[in-house]
């Protein structure tokens, strides 16, 4: 059987992370969601995937370039023009049933086997979940579909759609049928097969994860670092002590008196410390570096990134290539983001700040502030604001 | 009759031992688990053997040549690329008619082989506590009907044990062999098709024993050890204990003051002592040296290495050529008692065993008053400096300081 | 230069064949052949990609063949002067890698004794000479036929007479043997057998051997037996893959945000603010170095030059590049120089020629390559990786890079060594290099502006690159490229240049595309500019992000990362090799194969 995965869509409420990485690409535990929807797809006996890429798809290709024993395939959806389009461009390369999952969404090896295993000619995954997904809402009777519900007015029904499904090949022609007439999403696709009569089976997926905003992406980095491998490399000097579970990658240094908790992830080609603290769920990615005497707690460091000395990084994203210079201070509280016209409510949030920065010495962040890509902020700033891409604070 | 040995995988799951060698050359009781194999199946009168090789083939090669050693003949063929059982046995067609072939590393007994000798087209079958760790095999009677993967729950716990006896006609059902779910050509496939057609007799083995990780290697030499006969060629100076049987080889000495309580296997040119207690249960290879106030029990260590000061290795393996400095002692029992956990290729294991000291890759030089944790497993190359801790899991090249 | 292979042992001798020409392929490409033996020689061969080869191949039966994957030298790409070449009585076939120099006045000799030529090519004159000298004996007539041949070759013969034997021969052209179990192989290259054994003997110039499906005999230049210990190759056979990418050229263009990383990695410390090799290479920089000569061929010259500019000015030591052909033949030897030889795949034959003979002048030699292994970094005193993973495509891109960089830590800590340079100033540039990663994604991020320059170029009958300084190797560069890939003619200039002779090639149909970056160079760059223009091109400038005031000189302008100060090379050396890829794809050209050409130079 083989997978149609989804990786083409730009994912603009993850800004400023996504300007130059595809949604498909962040990291979550070092590793890109991607990579995981594809273990778990071939965990489950998959041979092939059919990646249908969009949005910065080079990126996508140059890291799954190692990606072995697997064959992947890669399609390319012009334009972006909603779910059903971007899973008709995989057309050619099916020949029979096949699953079709999103790259961005984490979700297990179990539950998609279980799908596979599925007799139905129909059949998706779906979760129980107190808030809506994007994928909408879903009403079930006796273990069928019987309606999607993309964004629902009330907060009814107890499972929302992964947007997983199990199809026959001749969905492609269905799908071709109904976006002549203007339907564009898979979800509308699979209401009105269901409106001509045909059965969905559901299947109550295991673990599934989507990220949605920029937050997010601490909150799955705490949730899925407890699977990330836990060995050390690299040279760890005297006087480090490391406890838990701690994933140092090859070629990094940590140098004398660091103080790492794990469950704590750091790549390869880093420099730690000295006498720096890290400490549960966090993140640290490749090459990057944090000078002596910073703390880093529960936050998602991209690769490439500097963290300059006696640093607090709490609760917080630092984008990739980010150079941030002494004595930040990330601040963690409360706080309302507006994010796409939405106001979201926040808890215990700090800084998220987006790729290539140049943060000057003793710059303070409060809580729940995004900041743009590329951003230059002067030195002893206090940032109460968000700071759009490419801008500078004097 | 020719036996085919399967010898051609690497054996993730013992690493850092098979970074360097295949899975087949690890040593127990100071021989290579596929040696065993080969004694065992001489002892059953086979005279011919075919090693399917792969992963470093070399040290197999190396270490086997052509059989001369045994007065046996034994022929390599390279798998080319780890394809599965069923394409390993398919490269073989040319060279055999009626074989058996067995999994290089499990180990298989005398009375086994000859069992399956005796018997044509036939297969080794094995009864087991943990079913659900294997493959499952249905009978009707005394045939197979089908071999399963592995299922959590098992409706019987006969397993796969992994031996042989084939006719030329299991060449024609290789080829029709599709991939499985793993993306590998399995010959429990090929066979599931050929019961449709030809009966299969399911022969229950005798002494059988897996070993999947490096700890499962201490098991598999105590039980090893137990059977050995006592056999010195080296040389033993005044005042040294020996209790039991011990297999001491040639140009090895005994210095004074050593204490030694068999079974214990010693190799060649080794220094034991002056003054070390070695205790039983434990196979030292070539080329070693356990110096003054060490102990060693329960352990298995590889040519080359040394334990040679005031060093104390307890239920540990030790790769080749490496070097424990003074001091160097290795913990293996939790002071709570539990179960001892492991993290091995990334992933945490429980062994489900109360003690266990620390698995070693090769070239490990360790500073003086180094400490080595509970299940501490230590790649190749890696450095621990002067006083350090090892714990869990320390990845090749690396350097705790 | 080409590449070759023999098999004979238990497997199906064609299927080994065709995959160990695919896993050549590299080596050449315009046309490929095999011949098995059942009986007969079993003969096919054609011109074109080796997959339609594949396709088209019969299912030959047996279990002893030859193949060969060809790159002309002499003679056109048909199917008849493709390899292997049989013999008059079709008996015995040949697959042949070098130049026979004398093969005009051999083939005369050969065609009034009767013998029937098919092709104009070199290599079949010794297909019939073998037959010629044959009289039961395959190897001794092998080595009475070369005997009469002068030229280099690597040989691999079969006979229908001796039908369990395959002879293989040796001289300044790569040949290896494969032991196998049951097998044995010959090719010119490891890659080829890899898969099946990972035993080599190397054979030496002079030597022939004969292996067969259990034996392997070497025999020295005298025709007697010789031993010779087999070598274990570690490498893992990673099939390279495009993965997803139109071309290779691309992928590895790509490769370099990652590439940047991986020279420095393990060898600077940013905490330490320190620049360290492997042992061999510490103790060369630490005896005192009085001057440098790098030897390096094509893109690597390329990188020596920029290495030139890069050591001599931060550690004043002078530096002098010449290219490896030459040295080998001229000029005199320091031997009191550091010889820096430069070399992608540590193969290239001139190059090696003339780190020869700096070592038997007394120098020490010092490699920057990319393979591990490979011959240049066993003839080094020390050898430094470039580490940026196997390079496929046959234009030189993250390699070129990567080799930049190389030298750029040597110069480091060359100047460290000598004081040249204090610890702020070696972290200021430990800073620098850490950005390049985002430099470089930068420049990739670009790459539709890029191709929308390239519209530009893709008519063009010659285009000009100018630079000054540093900067004006790397037009050599970017010239190179554009023509290795896109066949547009181009040549890179320093700027200064330009008004002592080039200025009369400068016509409105000729774009010129100028490199100008803020430094001591750029005022006279813009005067530079004006003047080309006062003659009719369109100048397209590559500037940097931030400079507004080329606007106003240059016709288009192509962007690259600000505050990059010295190592901006990279990102610019990238950008042109965006552009050259672009223009190269609109033409519709074959980007990783381009014509005429082949990766690893192994002939002269």
């Amino acid at each position: 059987m083989k997978a149609v995965i989804l990786a083409a869509g730009e994912g603009k409420r993850l800004r400023p992370f996504t300007e130059t990485l595809p949604k498909v690409m962040l990291p979550v535990a070092n590793k890109p969601v991607l990579e995981y929807v594809i273990d778990a797809v071939k965990k489950s006996g998959v041979t092939e995937v059919i990646i249908v890429v969009g949005y910065k798809k080079e990126v996508i290709m140059e890291h799954l370039k190692n990606y072995k024993n697997i064959k992947i395939t890669y399609v390319t959806q012009d334009k972006q023009l909603g779910t059903a389009h971007a899973l008709l461009q995989a057309r050619n390369h099916i020949k029979g049933p096949f699953i079709v999952l999103s790259g961005d969404n984490i979700i297990d090896q179990k539950s998609i086997l279980n799908l596979i295993k599925d007799k139905s000619e129909y059949s998706m995954l779906i979760k129980e979940n107190p808030q809506p997904s994007k994928y909408g809402v879903v009403f079930i009777e006796k273990g069928k579909l019987k309606e999607i519900v993309e964004k629902p007015k009330e907060e009814v029904g107890k499972f929302i759609s992964t947007g997983i499904y199990k199809l026959p090949k001749s969905i492609f022609a269905k799908i071709k049928e109904l976006s002549s007439e203007g339907v564009y999403g898979i979800s509308s696709v699979i209401q009105s097969i269901i409106d001509k009569g045909e059965t969905i089976n559901t299947i109550i997926a295991d673990l599934w994860a989507d990220i949605v905003y920029p937050w997010d992406l601490i909150h799955l980095n705490e949730a899925m670092i407890h699977k990330a491998p836990s060995s050390v490399s690299g040279v760890i000097e005297k006087g480090v002590i490391i406890k838990g579970g701690v994933s140092v990658g090859k070629d990094t240094v940590i140098h004398s008196g660091c103080y790492i908790v794990g469950p704590v992830v750091v790549g390869q080609g880093c420099e730690i410390g000295p006498n720096s603290c890290i400490f549960p769920s966090t993140t640290i990615g490749d090459n990057s570096v944090v000078h002596p005497f910073s703390q880093v707690r529960n936050s998602v460091v991209m690769n490439d990134a500097h963290i300059g000395s006696s640093s607090f990084i709490k609760n917080s994203i630092i984008g990739r290539g980010s150079i941030i210079e002494n004595n930040f201070s990330s601040v963690d509280g409360n706080s309302t983001v507006e994010i796409e016209g939405e106001f979201k409510k926040l808890e215990k949030i700090g800084a998220m700040i987006g790729e290539d920065c140049n943060i000057g010495s003793n710059v303070v962040i409060e809580p729940g502030k995004i900041i743009g890509r590329k951003c230059k902020i002067a030195p002893l700033k206090r940032i109460i604001d968000n700071i759009p891409s490419n801008s500078k604070v004097m | 009759m020719k036996c085919v040995i399967l010898a051609a995988g690497e054996g993730k799951r013992m690493h850092p031992l098979t970074f360097t060698r295949p899975k087949v050359m690890l040593p127990i009781g100071n021989k290579p688990l596929l040696e065993w194999n080969l004694l065992n199946a001489i002892d059953a009168g086979i005279k011919e053997f075919i090693f399917v090789v792969g992963y470093k083939s070399e040290m197999v090669r190396n270490y086997f040549g052509d059989g001369e050693k045994w007065n046996v003949k034994i022929e390599y063929v390279n798998q080319g690329e780890p394809l599965g059982t069923a394409h390993a046995i398919s490269v073989v067609e040319k060279f055999v008619k009626d074989f058996i072939v067995i999994c290089g590393d499990t180990i298989f007994g005398k009375e086994d082989f000859k069992n399956i000798v005796k018997t044509k087209d036939c297969m080794g079958l094995v009864k087991v506590e943990n079913a659900s760790e294997y493959g499952i095999v249905e009978l009707d009677e005394e045939n197979v009907v089908k071999i399963y993967e592995k299922i959590d729950e098992p409706f019987t716990n006969i397993i796969n044990g992994g031996i042989y006896h084939f006719s030329s006609k299991i060449f024609s059902y290789i080829r029709k062999t599709k991939k499985s779910l793993r993306g590998e050509f399995e010959i429990t496939d090929s066979i599931n098709m050929m019961v449709k057609y030809t009966k299969l007799r399911g022969i229950f083995l005798k002494n059988w024993r897996d070993v999947v990780y490096p700890w499962h290697l201490l098991d598999a030499n105590e039980e090893i050890l137990k059977k050995i006969n006592k056999k010195i060629d080296g040389t033993f100076e005044k005042n040294t204990a020996i209790k039991g049987k011990i297999i001491v080889g040639k140009n090895s000495k005994i210095l004074s003051g050593s204490y030694i309580e068999g079974p214990v296997v010693i190799g060649e040119n080794c220094k034991i002592g002056p003054n070390c207690y070695i205790r039983p249960y434990t196979s030292i290879g070539n080329n070693c040296h356990i110096g003054n106030a060490c102990e060693v029990k329960n352990s298995i260590i590889l040519n080359n290495s040394n334990v040679p000061h005031q060093n104390y290795v307890g239920d540990s393996v030790i790769g080749e050529n490496c070097n424990l400095g003074a001091g160097t002692k290795v913990a293996n029992l939790r002071l709570d008692k539990g179960n001892i956990k492991v993290v091995l290729n990334g992933k945490k294991l429980d062994t489900k065993r109360r003690k266990l000291g620390m698995i070693l890759g090769d070239n490990v030089q360790t500073g003086i008053n180094s400490m080595m944790n509970v299940g501490a497993i230590i790649g190749n190359n890696v450095f621990i400096g002067p006083g350090s801790i090892a714990n869990g899991e320390i990845e090749s090249e690396s350097k705790i300081l | 230069m080409c590449g070759i292979i023999g098999y004979v042992g238990f497997r199906d001798a064609n299927k080994v064949l065709i995959d160990s020409l695919k896993r050549l392929e590299y080596r050449g490409y315009d046309s490929a052949g095999v011949s098995v033996i059942d009986k007969k020689q079993q003969l096919f061969k054609d011109v074109g990609e080796i997959d339609v080869f594949r396709k088209n191949l019969p299912n030959f039966k047996g279990d002893i063949g030859i193949g060969h994957t060809r790159w002309a030298t002499h003679g056109g790409v048909t199917k008849d002067n493709a390899h292997p070449h049989l013999s008059s009585n079709k008996k015995i076939a040949v697959v042949h890698n070098g130049i026979i120099e004398n093969y005009s006045k051999l083939r005369d000799n050969l065609k009034n004794k009767g013998y029937n030529f098919l092709s104009q090519t070199d290599s079949e004159v010794i297909a019939h000479l073998i037959e010629d000298n044959y009289k039961g004996n395959l190897e001794k007539a092998v080595f009475q036929a070369l005997k009469k041949v002068n030229g280099y070759y690597a040989l691999v013969v079969t006979c229908t007479d001796e039908p369990e034997k395959i002879v293989g021969a040796r001289k300044d052209s790569p040949l290896v043997i494969g032991v196998g179990d049951n097998e044995n192989f010959l090719a010119s290259d490891i890659t080829a057998f890899l898969k099946y054994t990972n035993r080599v003997i190397y054979l030496n110039d002079g030597e022939t051997c004969v292996i067969s499906k259990k034996d392997i005999i070497l025999l020295d230049e005298n025709n007697k037996p010789i031993e010779r210990e087999e070598n274990i190759i570690n490498w893992e056979l990673k099939d390279a893959e495009k993965s997803g990418f139109p071309h290779f050229m691309l992928k590895e263009i790509y490769d370099q945000s990652e590439t940047v990383h991986h020279v420095i990695r393990g060898r600077i410390s940013e905490i330490d603010r320190t620049i360290e090799f492997n042992e061999n290479v510490e103790i060369l920089l630490k005896n005192g170095i009085d001057s440098i000569d790098i030897v390096a061929c094509g893109t690597s010259y390329y990188s020596g030059l920029v290495g030139k500019y890069l050591i001599e000015k931060l550690t004043g030591i002078p530096v002098n590049v010449e290219l490896s052909s030459e040295y080998r033949y001229f000029g005199t030897r320091n031997e009191s120089s550091l010889v820096i030889g430069v070399t992608q795949s540590g193969e290239t034959l001139d190059t090696l020629a003339a780190l020869r003979e700096a070592k038997s002048s007394g120098c020490k030699i010092l490699v920057i390559t990319n393979v591990i292994g490979s011959t240049a970094t066993r003839i080094s005193d020390a050898y430094i990786l470039t580490q940026s993973g196997p390079e496929i495509g046959v234009a030189a891109t993250k390699t070129f890079t990567s080799q930049n960089l190389v030298l750029f830590l040597l110069a480091l800590k060359i100047a460290k060594l000598k004081n040249k340079i204090g610890a702020d100033e070696l972290y200021k540039y430990i800073l620098d290099l850490k950005e390049l990663p985002r430099k470089v994604r930068q420049v990739l991020d670009q790459s539709s502006e890029i191709r929308d320059i390239a519209f530009q170029l893709k008519n063009s009958k010659s285009v000009f690159f100018i630079g000054r300084g540093i900067n004006y190797p790397i037009s050599l560069e970017g010239a190179l490229k554009l023509k290795e890939i896109s066949y547009v003619h181009a040549e890179g200039f320093a700027a200064g240049e330009l008004k002592h002779g080039p200025f009369a090639l400068l016509t409105k149909i000729t774009p010129v595309i100028a490199i100008v970056t803020n430094d001591s160079t750029y005022d006279k760059m813009i005067a530079n500019i004006g003047e080309v223009k006062a003659r009719g091109p369109q100048v397209i400038a590559v500037a940097e992000e931030n400079d507004t005031e080329i606007e106003k000189h240059a016709d288009f302008v192509l962007r690259f990362p600000s505050n990059s100060n010295i190592l901006s090379c990279i990102p610019i050396a990238i950008l042109l090799q965006l552009l050259s890829y672009h223009v190269a794809s609109l033409k519709g050209c074959s980007i990783d194969k381009p014509r005429n050409l082949a990766k690893s130079v192994t002939v002269e």
